[in-house]
């Protein structure tokens, strides 16, 4: 144990205790890396994580909903493609929708 | 959650000059970010969509003309709102693809990113390829893989009888972090047990596979 002249302060490790009466009451995060990633620490830096589950809640959001600007319009993909009978059509529409389209904003229409 | 605030210096993405890309929407440059109360992602990502079509022939050129982007994001909320107006993968027809790559970086080996890198591909009976494309993008965008800047996007490949994943990063050759990748891939995905897993360098200069079974596994290197 060193005599240095300069004291620190130690603190403990901040510790948070549950009593439980139930194994129900076991929280969700019980033995979870922080952060939701099984490493400790994190390789490469600080880096924004998030885990599967708040991805998933946050779809929930009204920001996540709304639909994108200049969402570019593919049949069968970003709009229904017209008619099953109707596909080899569409991709020819497609084809040549490409070739006139020059960086149009496409607004994404919805059918209300 | 880990969240940082910070400042994006504009990354200075490659540009890209003949018609093509203007007709494909290729050359949209004008900056993402996060909106405000959004949660911003580690980097921004672009979602691209290819189809090759039986008219097309399958050059590499064409390849190029038969991509286009869909959209960039650079938080949670704005992915969301692109991919819930994307079909499923699992719904799509014909020969097509997803791409989500990080911004700046297209789709294809040529990109000086990917040109010294490789892949992980899956291949996946029909029926499995939405809701695995799901959780490795989440996976992805979330910052799950741990690799550094190695991540430089992920595709999903529908064909005629079966659907394949496929995840690229920049070096082919580092094993920590293709193994990395790898074991990231099993715990998010959940695989079935007998799945084989398949590097590829993109040049395929090496190539190696990996048995993934429930008790045991087995790396064969050719």
């Amino acid at each position: 144990m060193s005599t240095g002249t300069n004291q620190v302060k130690s603190c403990p490790i901040p510790t948070r205790v549950l009593t439980l009466k139930d194994w129900s009451q076991l929280p969700d995060c019980y033995s979870q890396t922080p952060g939701g990633t099984l490493f400790s620490t994190t390789p490469g830096g600080t880096r924004i994580i998030y885990d599967r589950k708040f991805l998933l809640d946050c779809r929930n959001s009204p920001l996540a909903r709304t639909p994108p600007c200049c969402l570019p319009q593919i049949p069968g993909v970003t709009v229904p493609a017209t008619h099953p009978m109707g596909k080899l059509q569409d991709l020819k529409e497609e084809a040549e929708e490409d070739e006139k389209d020059i960086a149009e904003d496409n607004q994404f229409e919805m059918d209300i | 959650m880990n969240q940082l605030q910070r400042l994006r210096e504009e990354e200075e993405s490659e540009s890209y000059h003949d018609d093509t890309d203007e007709t494909n929407n290729n050359n949209n440059r004008h900056k993402v970010s996060p909106g405000a109360g959004e949660h911003p992602l580690q980097y921004n990502y672009t979602f691209w969509f290819s189809r090759r079509t039986p008219s097309r022939p399958s050059s590499s050129q064409s390849y190029e003309q038969n991509i286009r982007q869909i959209g960039t994001v650079a938080s949670v909320e704005q992915f969301w709102r692109f991919y819930s107006h994307l079909i499923r993968p699992g719904d799509l027809s014909g020969h097509s693809d997803f791409h989500l790559f990080k911004e700046g970086i297209k789709p294809m080996w040529e990109d000086e990113c990917n040109r010294g890198g490789g892949k992980w591909i899956i291949r996946l009976r029909k029926g499995l390829a939405s809701r695995f494309w799901e959780n490795m993008i989440l996976a992805m965008v979330g910052e799950q893989f741990m690799v550094g800047e190695e991540i430089c996007g992920a595709v999903v490949s529908v064909r005629f009888q079966e659907d394949i994943l496929s995840i690229w990063n920049r070096t082919s050759n580092d094993q920590t972090t293709t193994s990395r990748i790898r074991d990231t891939l099993r715990r998010v995905l959940n695989l079935p047990s007998n799945t084989i897993m398949e590097y590829k360098t993109h040049n395929d200069s090496l190539r190696y596979y990996y048995y993934y079974y429930s008790t045991t596994t087995t790396t064969v290197l050719l």
